[in-house]
């Protein structure tokens, strides 16, 4: 379905579906390994101060939880929708281009250097996916323009690469330290605390708000570089610019909670089913419609199987992979 | 769901590196200047943490299967308000709330319960949960013990936290009664290297900084690699083959119980003299748990290595 991208009807779609989330959130605030009644939840929210147990379970345990859910679905579903649009391919997610590689390569290094390092790995993470992306970059490019080709093969080998590289790390790690940062790599909702998410929600809102301001240019990028060019589009620029927010919005996802799968892949599909290709109706829709499925698949993560949890990004896999299935054999016809 | 996790298994400790210490400092400092519980003190635990301790914890949470076996041996079964799915003994212990794995237990279950300590180790838990319980205002104490009289040491220390030092030592002092029992009975014996299997396919053995190296040696036993690195090594056959044990051990779980037939078809194994001289043995799980019954498991191997005529 394709619906005509008036302003009108991106702000109708998109509050209906902060609704949607909104709805969502609370839901998910009342779910858990440990039953919490609505009554308790709206106390625990609307009465700041208290220190029941509940109090702590829905601020400190599960808000921040699911606050990180929504940037982090947001982030990797609009750097996928943005890298689709790029790459001109549909097979395209944020991971493509060995940024979640690079992430990994950075916490394991700074877990292996131990002290104070080690407390920073997030950090760590993010030069690491930070330097990936340059690197890919400069490996990638042909003749000072990101043509889609060599640089989907040049993110490849990167990635590829960095895979070996990881395996090779975590043998020289103590068991314990390989422990942790198996659950980071599998996506990890739980370790950010709240005071983290006043950083990181700026900056994924900005790196958005910059892909939405390429919105129309992605439009026409999709035509073909030439017709863009033709058309009066600065290609080398929102190239560029594509590039660099998406690997950003990655980077920051995944230094955070680590690798989440399918999200960035199967979203952007999603999201093209419901309102067609148009990017200025797109990306809200896939920065929504992300944010909803992955604080969903987190809160199948903590009460599946609970009280133990599922590492977020197993939930994404599992759920992920049939509704892939079902979308291929959807436009095979 | 498997009861069987691995990570249960996984009791062995490391001795060089405790990057818990500065991860956590910043946390325990925050948490110590923000405490406003009656009598809290700031004491170092077995990995090197500060931790802010209450007076007269009654409340634990265990979250490892040889810290509830001490806590129950301690007497203090009564003050365990929670503990992981794979707390087995004693019996009581499997019918107090659960919490989860080890490895990702429930912050909200654990949260539920009020403790106002929570016992971990190194070992079977990981660092970041150990922040997340001190960030919810939940001070997290830990154990950790590479030799035997490392889990005495563990077990005077919790002990001396929790309020029952005299009974800490003197379990502590009955253990070494048998310890010293045990090590003067193999004394003089020629020791048989020993690999102890802690999985076959592909082989891992324990390493020899590790408790279990240590609960060998003491039972009159040589275990292999001591030029093996980490905590759980893994051996080639052809590491293997110029050790050539005289005795292989398995411990025994639900899990893990190959048939020895099935063992000496396995390739290169039934080269090996412990496999031609019939010196294969099962022995008891407890062997892989730094806790009170750690001696009992002494006393088994003692009594496979060196057999009372």
């Amino acid at each position: 379905m394709t619906l005509p991208a008036t302003p009108r009807n991106v702000i109708v779609v998109a509050a209906l579906m902060s609704l949607l989330l909104g709805l969502v959130v609370l839901a998910s605030l009342t779910l858990g390994a440990v039953h919490l009644p609505l009554s308790a939840v709206w106390t625990a929210l609307a009465s700041p101060g208290r220190n029941s147990e509940a109090a702590v379970i829905v601020r400190q345990i599960r808000l921040p939880r699911i606050l990180l859910a929504i940037l982090v679905g947001a982030a990797l579903s609009v750097a996928g929708t943005g890298l689709q649009a790029l790459l001109r391919n549909p097979l395209a997610d944020p991971y493509v281009l060995g940024i979640s590689s690079g992430a990994a390569v950075g916490a394991i290094f700074a877990l292996w250097m131990g002290g104070r390092l080690a407390a920073a790995s997030p950090l760590a993470a993010f030069a690491g996916a930070m330097i990936t992306m340059v690197w890919v970059y400069l490996l990638g490019r042909s003749g000072g323009r990101l043509a889609s080709y060599t640089l989907i093969l040049a993110g490849v080998i990167t990635a590829s690469f960095l895979s070996a590289i990881i395996l090779f790390m975590l043998t020289l790690l103590s068991t314990r330290d390989v422990r942790g940062i198996a659950f980071w790599l599998m996506g990890d909702l739980s370790v950010t605390p709240l005071a983290e998410l006043r950083i990181l929600a700026p900056a994924i809102i900005l790196a958005i708000a910059g892909l939405y301001v390429l919105a129309k240019d992605l439009n026409v990028l999709l035509l073909g570089t030439e017709e863009a060019a033709h058309l009066g589009v600065n290609v080398v620029r929102v190239e560029v610019g594509v590039y660099i927010l998406a690997s950003f919005l990655t980077g920051i996802a995944v230094s955070t909670s680590g690798a989440i799968g399918y999200l960035g892949l199967l979203v952007p599909h999603l999201g093209r089913m419901l309102v067609g290709n148009d990017h200025r109706m797109l990306l809200p829709t896939a920065a929504l419609g992300g944010a909803i499925l992955l604080v969903v698949s987190d809160t199948l993560a903590r009460t599946v199987l609970a009280p133990s949890e599922l590492p977020v990004g197993a939930v994404t896999a599992v759920a992920g992979a049939p509704v892939f299935i079902y979308l291929l054999r959807k436009t095979a016809g | 769901m498997v009861k069987y996790d691995l990570h249960c298994r996984l009791s062995g400790p490391d001795p060089e590196r405790s990057g818990w210490a500065w991860a956590c400092i910043l946390a325990a400092t925050l948490s110590a200047l923000l405490s406003s519980a009656a009598g809290a003190r700031l004491v170092k635990d077995q990995t090197g943490r500060m931790v802010n301790v209450p007076e007269n914890p009654h409340r634990l949470v265990s979250l490892a299967p040889n810290i509830t076996e001490i806590v129950y041996a301690l007497g203090l079964g009564d003050e365990l308000v929670g503990d992981t799915d794979y707390c087995d003994f004693p019996p009581e212990a499997e019918k107090k709330p659960h919490v989860g794995a080890m490895v990702n237990p429930s912050l909200e279950r654990i949260v539920a319960l009020k403790p106002d300590l929570a016992l971990g180790t190194p070992e079977a838990n990981r660092r970041e949960t150990a922040d997340q319980l001190e960030r919810l205002g939940i001070p997290v104490y830990g154990v950790t013990a590479n030799t035997l009289e490392g889990t005495l040491g563990s077990i005077e220390n919790l002990g001396k936290i929790l309020g029952c030092a005299a009974e800490a030592r003197s379990l502590v002092a009955q253990m070494q009664a048998r310890i010293d029992r045990v090590e003067k009975r193999v004394e003089g014996q020629p020791k048989p290297t020993v690999l102890f299997v802690v999985w076959y396919r592909p082989l891992i053995t324990v390493g020899p900084h590790s408790f279990i190296a240590d609960v060998i040696r003491a039972a009159g036993g040589v275990p292999t690699g001591d030029n093996l690195k980490g905590e759980w090594p893994r051996l080639t056959l052809e590491e293997l083959q110029p050790q050539n044990p005289d005795v292989i051990l398995f411990p025994k779980t639900e899990s893990f119980s190959p048939s020895t037939e099935e063992l000496q078809r396995l390739p290169g194994w039934k080269d090996l003299r412990a496999v031609k001289d019939g010196r294969m043995f099962f022995v008891s799980e407890t062997v892989m748990r730094s806790g009170p019954r750690l001696v009992d498991a002494l006393e088994e191997l003692a009594g496979i290595l060196h057999p009372v005529r």
